[in-house]
């Protein structure tokens, strides 16, 4: 298992590696997308419609961004992942939530905060990776979008309107949490990928070799009488 | 790899050192994971210490709660850990927003550790901390991990030791952005956030206290320090000459023979804490030099403290 996509080929990501991902990417934030769309409403009356309209364009940019900067091939095992990921993607009741509307809410929110959360796609790059490739430059701008996407979810699940189901809430999240985890993490296996393994990089920093000659050319710190 | 279990929580955590005799348990600060403890611990374990260090809930390989977390759970992990230890000398050493668990927990459970060493740390947020916080939070939203870390690498560290360390400052961006979610880290800045003084608190700390403060700190300020200084009753403030917000990365090896003369101290029975002020050497070996009488150490120039104001009748009796 290694911490990072490749080796490289050409000095590039493996094209069956981009595909992989690229696929899992796509389906998922095909998935919000799909969900967004149905609950935008033609005509926007309040002022949270908007930002969901936005989340829904950024969700479409990301889609048209992977489809474009990938290369793509073909993938045999992607029958079977298609179809795991789609059923994964699928509204989830939630439990502890009288109102059905705003348990489809929660779970929306759920879903699109776990997937912005947990997936970081760039973080899949090896370090030193090559800053002009698309894909990387494609998994760059996934990522650094997804923190900001996630902004609405959280004023959403964290809002005080959802204050009496606070519990019902933060379950749902863990929940849609715990699933996309397991499934990046199976899919990235499949590629003998362990992001776990980032975590025990030699850590970046040394204590420096103490300055001995500015030291001694230092004055006293203790203050004296001016 | 060694986890804990803290309500159905998993808690990343290290030891080092021998298994008996005193020990140093380490708590984080807000960018911060176990490896970044190295340099610093290792200097422990050499004088003989037993180091414990843990990614609080929402850092490094702990969990990370998805939307809350309370700084109550990470007392909780911090007891469980010190449980773990046994019964022995233990103290407790946390850094910035580490520092301000370890506090909690020595007002809570002061009977179970030897010695607190806040670091750094703060017990309320006055406005400038609390919009350094929210900008810090918005950098964050709007511009990931990496942009926090560009802003918090100039408000850390000494511009002599980000020139010395040039040609690591991309990698260590690099490390910290892959050891540290957006959402996980959001959690943590807002639980801090919205915290509570423990001002009022700190008197019921009753164990030995140094609390340590960089002398150029503008993050969390000698006033913060000096809050913390006042209301512990055995407590004594040191300051690190020419330190920034994180001495314990630049100066790991100085911190480290602090803290191990402050655990021998406090374990020989010469700790006097009284609430003094102290200004540590530049190097291991030196002596601290204590603050030059007559002088206000809340000042960044040498300027005289006033004297008490004295009543009429006082007045009268001293000439």
């Amino acid at each position: 298992m290694k911490p990072f996509l490749g080796p490289l080929e050409d000095g590039r990501i493996p094209a069956l590696q981009q595909t992989r991902v690229s696929a899992f990417l796509i389906s998922a934030h095909g998935a919000l997308t799909r969900q967004l769309g149905v609950a935008l409403p033609v005509s926007l009356h309040h002022g949270w419609q908007v930002e969901m309209h936005s989340q829904y364009c950024r969700e479409m940019e990301i889609l048209s961004l992977l489809g474009r900067a990938t290369s793509w091939v073909l993938d045999p095992a992607l029958g079977f992942l298609l179809w795991q990921w789609e059923m994964a993607w699928l509204p989830h009741p939630i439990s502890g939530v009288a109102d059905r509307m705003q348990g489809v809410l929660i779970d929306l929110a759920a879903f699109g905060h776990a997937l912005h959360a947990v997936i970081r796609p760039a973080a899949l790059l090896p370090e030193g990776y090559p800053d002009d490739d698309p894909f990387a430059l494609a998994l760059r701008r996934v990522e650094f979008e997804s923190g900001r996407l996630m902004q609405a979810q959280i004023l959403f699940l964290k809002g005080p309107q959802l204050l009496p189901v606070r519990d019902a809430v933060a379950s749902a999240v863990e929940w849609r949490h715990s699933q996309i985890r397991e499934l990046w993490q199976n899919m990235l296996h499949t590629m003998e990928i362990d992001i776990s393994g980032r975590h025990s990089l030699v850590p970046a920093y040394k204590p420096p070799a103490p300055p001995v000659a500015a030291i001694a050319a230092q004055p006293s710190v203790a203050i004296r009488e001016p | 790899m060694p986890w804990l279990e803290c309500d159905s929580r998993r808690i990343h955590y290290e030891l080092a050192g021998p298994p008996s005799g005193p020990a140093y348990v380490l708590v984080n600060g807000l960018t911060q994971y176990v490896r970044l403890w190295h340099p610093f611990r290792d200097a422990l374990v050499a004088k003989g210490f037993q180091v414990a260090s843990f990614d609080m809930l929402g850092q490094g390989q702990s969990d990370k709660p998805s939307l809350f977390i309370h700084q109550d759970d990470q007392v909780a992990v911090l007891g469980r850990l010190i449980d773990k230890l046994g019964d022995r000398p233990i103290f407790v050493a946390g850094i910035s927003f580490g520092g301000v668990v370890a506090l909690r927990y020595a007002i809570d459970h002061g009977d179970r550790i030897a010695g607190l060493v806040p670091m750094s740390s703060f017990a309320e947020i006055p406005a400038q901390l609390f919009m350094f916080g929210s900008a810090l939070r918005t950098a964050l939203v709007l511009g990931g991990t990496a942009f926090l870390q560009d802003l918090l690498f100039p408000m850390n560290f000494s511009g002599e030791w980000l020139h010395s360390m040039q040609h690591l400052i991309d990698l260590a961006r690099h490390r910290g952005w892959l050891a540290n979610d957006v959402y996980a880290l959001q959690n943590l800045m807002e639980s801090f956030l919205e915290f509570e003084p423990l001002t009022e608190q700190l008197p019921a700390i009753r164990v030995p206290t140094m609390i340590l403060t960089g002398e150029y700190d503008f993050l969390t300020p000698r006033p913060l320090q000096e809050s913390l200084r006042a209301n512990i009753p055995d407590s004594a403030l040191v300051i690190i000459p020419r330190a920034y917000h994180a001495f314990t990365l630049e100066k790991p090896v100085l911190t480290a023979y602090l803290a191990t003369r402050f655990a021998e101290d406090v374990m020989a029975g010469r700790w006097r804490g009284n609430g003094t002020i102290w200004v540590a050497p530049e190097n291991v070996g030196g002596e601290l030099v204590p603050f030059p009488e007559g002088f206000d150490h809340m000042r960044a120039i040498p300027v005289r403290t006033q004297a008490p104001e004295l009543a009429p009748q006082q007045k009268a009796t001293a000439s």
